[in-house]
């Protein structure tokens, strides 16, 4: 647990909602120290979608679970601040809240609303979908019961699930895939949140199905003017829905700009060689697919100095293996997490 | 092999599917009541021609899975022929054949799994499971099965010294490259993928995908590459194949198909994903597709799609319409392919 022996913070600027400092999450194995998170900074301002991309294992959904404090109970929080504003304009120091303290049950499903991949596992099995919205409703405001399910049929209507009246008595099992996500999303906006934090909602589905939810979280996001952490490893869906982008690798952030700057001019070394290892429709047929050499390593032996050095391809010996780079911030606030950032070739990546 | 009948099929075709149909019954109650039928695959008619990729796309639920089962028959056709070209010249109805024949043609046809962590057996070694197939089938002494599976791992990029790691040792990536060198130890001609590459992060998908298409020119290897990734489809195969509801709604080289679909299922699929270029997101026409895949086992009457369609009339609410040959030879099965204009993606 963070201790109050920081010195005090300075205060968030007005329109930002969440901020996260050199937050770390580690967790003490058998085999080792495995420092899942290491120093994630960013933020999130009112209203605005922040899609954060990576690869397995690169900390994003760990980072996510600090926010709501639900990470595994054998994380240890190493370091750093997550801060986030009430409704009441007050800031909560969130990395000093206990799991189960009564700030915490108040955000959680409250102010701050969640969304997880698998919406199966999420919902209960054993209860309706109308009981599910209800409680969550009764937990956070005064109000009946009665009242509580017409907010549930309102919610379902909402997130345009078809015959809300009928699927508000129905249990998840009942529910097609698509379904059982649109259910998920009216339980997270149940009181309309200001932050919604998805993690990966839409991988399970069609592409179809997985359109059609976009468009909702887009419509929903618009309409509510709510934030949105978007967490996902698919570039596609971050360019669809994203404002600003972070590209997470081993634990780090190792750029965030918008969602422009990332696609068109990653500064970033490791940013650049995803962008070239996905296929796109209309343009790779036939072409060899770039990939990244090597694999993500493994989480007991970080590389030294740049994580990313032994699989980039602009890796200077001497330097990259040696020093952890710091954060190169732009004149656009697009920032990269690289020695040489900015002075890599961007070679076709925008393409 | 003369119990293996002659049948005719086109010099150039390795697979052919003709009319296969599979229906799953649904059973209810203690005596097992049949009450519906699940229509996995219904009168499918397709061609792999040798040495290409044939690509398979589709829903969940759209039968392509099955497709996959079929041709190794791990499930019996209800109805049709799946004809195959042997490595020796001779073409044999697989579905006609009994468990000793059907054995030997599975050395020359294998499969690649979608989850590299549930089909290896955590138990045996790399040798072990690389080798299984080849004592299976007799071939060859300890030293020389021993040999052999060094060769394949060699080829899959995997060390020859890691035989005797069992798979927990390995990522997700290097699995799967343990399963390709697994399907490959028989000298299979044809290789079916099923979601192969699905479950892997980008960058290590693209290294298994430039993997498998290496071995492909090298080898002379088919495959039928199932996914649901159009992305990845339109990058490896030459020909697509797009089902919906257990039938094939498209057949086409994959270009033109992409440029230029002739289903409006097609086009919607094209539409529906999401591209990571965030300009061409903003301006790009998105039909939302309307509601959800139907029910397996309440087909719609007349064309499947015709619930979801945004161009359907009468009479695709009436008449099921069959998968025809239109201009160009492109398959498709639509009442209106000529008439309507349908876009696709292009290179900008």
């Amino acid at each position: 647990m963070t201790k109050s022996t920081h010195a005090p913070l300075a205060p968030m600027p007005p329109e930002r909602l969440l901020e996260l400092d050199n937050v770390g999450v580690h967790f003490p194995t058998r085999d080792g120290l495995v420092r899942a998170v290491n120093g994630v900074s960013y933020h999130v301002n009112r209203g605005e979608v922040l899609g954060i991309v990576g690869e397995s294992g690169s900390g994003k959904s760990v980072t996510a679970r600090s926010i709501m404090r639900l990470q595994p109970k054998t994380a240890l929080d190493a370091s750093g601040t997550i801060r986030f504003r009430r409704a009441s304009g007050e800031e909560v120091l969130i990395s000093a809240q206990d799991r189960q303290s009564r700030t915490m049950r108040q955000l959680r499903g409250g102010e701050i609303g969640m969304v997880f991949q698998e919406p199966m596992t999420a919902l209960s099995p054993v209860h309706t979908i109308g009981t599910q919205i209800i409680r969550t409703v009764m937990l956070h405001r005064k109000v009946s019961k009665a009242e509580a399910r017409a907010q549930a049929i309102a919610l379902l209507t909402r997130v345009q699930m078809p015959r809300p009246n009928d699927i508000v008595d129905r249990f998840p099992h009942h529910l097609s895939g698509g379904m059982r996500q649109r259910a998920m999303i009216a339980l997270a906006l149940a009181c309309d949140p200001a932050l919604l934090i998805a993690d990966e909602p839409t991988t399970a589905l069609d592409v179809t199905t997985e359109a059609q939810i976009l468009e909702l979280l887009k419509s929903l996001q618009q309409e509510l003017n709510m934030a949105i952490v978007f967490i996902t490893h698919n570039f596609g869906v971050v360019a669809d829905i994203a404002d600003r982008v972070a590209v997470m690798y081993l634990g780090r952030v190792v750029e965030t700009g918008t969602v422009d700057e990332i696609f068109y001019e990653p500064k970033h070394p490791y940013t650049q060689a995803l962008l070239q290892s996905i296929p796109r429709l209309g343009k790779s047929h036939g072409r060899r697919l770039r990939t990244i050499s090597g694999m993500v390593p493994d989480p007991y032996n970080v590389p030294t100095g740049c994580s990313f050095h032994p699989r980039c391809l602009h890796g200077v010996r001497g330097v990259c293996d040696v020093k952890t780079p710091e954060d190169v911030v732009f004149a656009s606030g697009q920032r990269a997490r690289c020695h040489f950032a900015g002075e890599v070739a961007i070679s076709e990546a925008a393409q | 092999m003369s119990t293996f009948q002659q049948k005719s099929m086109d010099a150039e075709t390795l697979i052919s599917v003709r009319g296969a149909k599979k229906y799953f019954p649904v059973t209810e109650g203690w005596f097992n009541r049949q009450v519906a039928t699940i229509k996995a695959v219904d009168d499918i008619s397709f061609d792999i021609r040798k040495g290409e990729t044939f690509g398979l796309v589709g829903e969940s639920g759209s039968g392509k899975s099955s497709i996959a089962r079929l041709i190794l028959r791990a499930y019996d056709l209800t109805e049709g022929e799946i004809l195959f070209r042997r490595t020796s010249g001779d073409v044999v109805d697989i579905t006609t054949l009994g468990d000793r024949d059907m054995r030997e043609i599975r050395r020359e046809m294998q499969m690649i799994f979608q989850d590299p962590y549930s089909s290896l057996n955590p138990r045996m070694t790399l040798l072990e499971l690389v080798g299984e197939p080849l004592v299976i089938h007799g071939m060859g002494t300890p030293a020389e099965i021993k040999d052999r599976v060094s060769e394949l791992l060699g080829l899959v990029g995997l060390r020859p010294e890691y035989v005797m790691r069992y798979p927990h040792a390995f990522s997700g990536g290097q699995r799967q490259r343990i399963g390709i060198a697994r399907a490959l130890a028989l000298n299979p001609s044809f290789i079916a993928a099923d979601e192969a590459v699905s479950a892997l992060d980008v960058s290590v998908a693209a290294q298994n995908i430039n993997l498998m298409q290496d071995l492909q020119e090298k080898l002379g290897l088919t495959y039928l590459f199932i996914t649901h990734d159009l992305g990845m489809v339109e990058h490896i195969s030459d020909r697509v194949g797009v089902m919906y509801l257990g039938r094939l709604m498209e057949v086409g080289p994959t270009d033109e198909l992409f440029a230029k679909p002739k289903h409006p299922y097609t086009e919607a699929l094209l539409a529906a994903v999401p591209q990571p270029d965030p300009r061409g997101n903003r301006t790009r026409k998105r039909v939302a597709l309307k509601g959800e895949i139907a029910d397996a086992m309440n087909i719609p009457t007349g064309c499947p799609f015709h619930p979801r369609c945004a161009y359907a009339d009468d009479k695709c609410r009436a008449e099921t319409p069959a998968l025809r040959v239109v201009e160009g030879g492109r398959q498709v099965r639509c009442h209106h392919a000529e008439s309507l204009d349908l876009v696709g993606v292009t290179a900008q």
